[in-house]
């Protein structure tokens, strides 16, 4: 087939998770490898992350964060908050998030990697927190009820899925009327063409 | 902004990619990591408010501009 033709395809959705799942799981079994995106400790020091936050979060969860920002510097998590991780990865944000939220508070991450998953909640086990639940799940079919949630955190996801306009009325969808939404992300400065965007390497590297 | 959000604002950027272990295609894209926020606004008539200071007006005709036809 030509390349002509090959940007003509639509990008498949499938084809297109299946790539990041297994970009992430990697991140998960092995995050010292080395990746096109910074990892662990020192990139949550470059995104500013306060030490207080992490103090308690073991290594292995923090080994395999891979964030682009930090939803944490947009506004404090209050006592008794409700919070959604969406795409938690091992799950360092919702930990995080947790220990904010306190024992009356909730957190759901949500995640579509299992590899991820395990890992976030053995963590979760070690540290005998009892208020945060992974559940295996799309960003666009998030498992959580209308109206639950207080905030919505995010960090380096939304640029993942190619509907984001069906992210964000999921998002919408589980927040409370006034909920926040305080997401790390990316921006391009430079336009990417459209055939690129079909490109699944692009997406994930 | 999309979905019933309102109050949308990015409060930092940063470039996040340089020097990762692998080249990507960050650098070809100017790619940044950045913080943004937004609240789900709090009923119909906050968001229709939202959507109505998002329109703008056009000067129907501003010195100069000549009305040809194209």
């Amino acid at each position: 087939m030509s390349d002509h033709l090959l940007e003509e395809q639509e990008l498949n959705v499938d084809v297109l998770r299946q790539a990041i799942q297994e970009e992430y799981a990697e991140v998960a079994a092995n995050p010292e490898k080395g990746f096109h995106f910074h990892t662990g400790r020192p990139l949550a020091r470059m995104l500013e992350y306060a030490d207080e936050w992490l103090a308690g979060i073991p290594e292995s969860s923090i080994e395999s964060f891979a964030g682009t920002g930090n939803p944490f510097s947009l506004g404090e998590i209050l006592p008794g908050e409700r919070v959604v991780d969406m795409g938690c990865g091992a799950g360092m944000d919702s930990l995080i998030a947790a220990k904010k939220a306190g024992p009356d508070g909730r957190v759901i991450g949500v995640d579509m990697t299992p590899a991820m998953l395990g890992k976030a909640r053995r963590t979760a086990d070690y540290m005998g927190l009892t208020n945060v639940e992974f559940r295996e799940g799309y960003a666009e079919e998030l498992p959580v009820d209308d109206g639950w949630a207080d905030v919505v955190i995010s960090n380096g996801v939304l640029n993942l899925m190619p509907d984001k306009t069906a992210v964000l009325g999921e998002m919408a969808r589980v927040l409370k009327p006034g909920g926040r939404l305080q997401i790390g992300d990316i921006l391009v400065q430079k336009a990417v063409p459209e055939s690129a965007k079909r490109k699944i390497d692009l997406w994930t590297g | 902004m999309a979905a019933g959000f309102v109050g949308f604002e990015i409060t930092w950027r940063k470039d996040v990619f340089s020097g990762a272990p692998q080249a990507g295609s960050a650098e070809k894209f100017g790619t940044l990591g950045i913080n943004f926020r937004a609240r789900k606004a709090i009923g119909e008539e906050e968001w229709t408010a939202a959507l109505t200071a998002l329109s703008c007006n056009v000067p129907a005709q501003s010195p100069g501009f000549s009305q040809r036809r194209v």
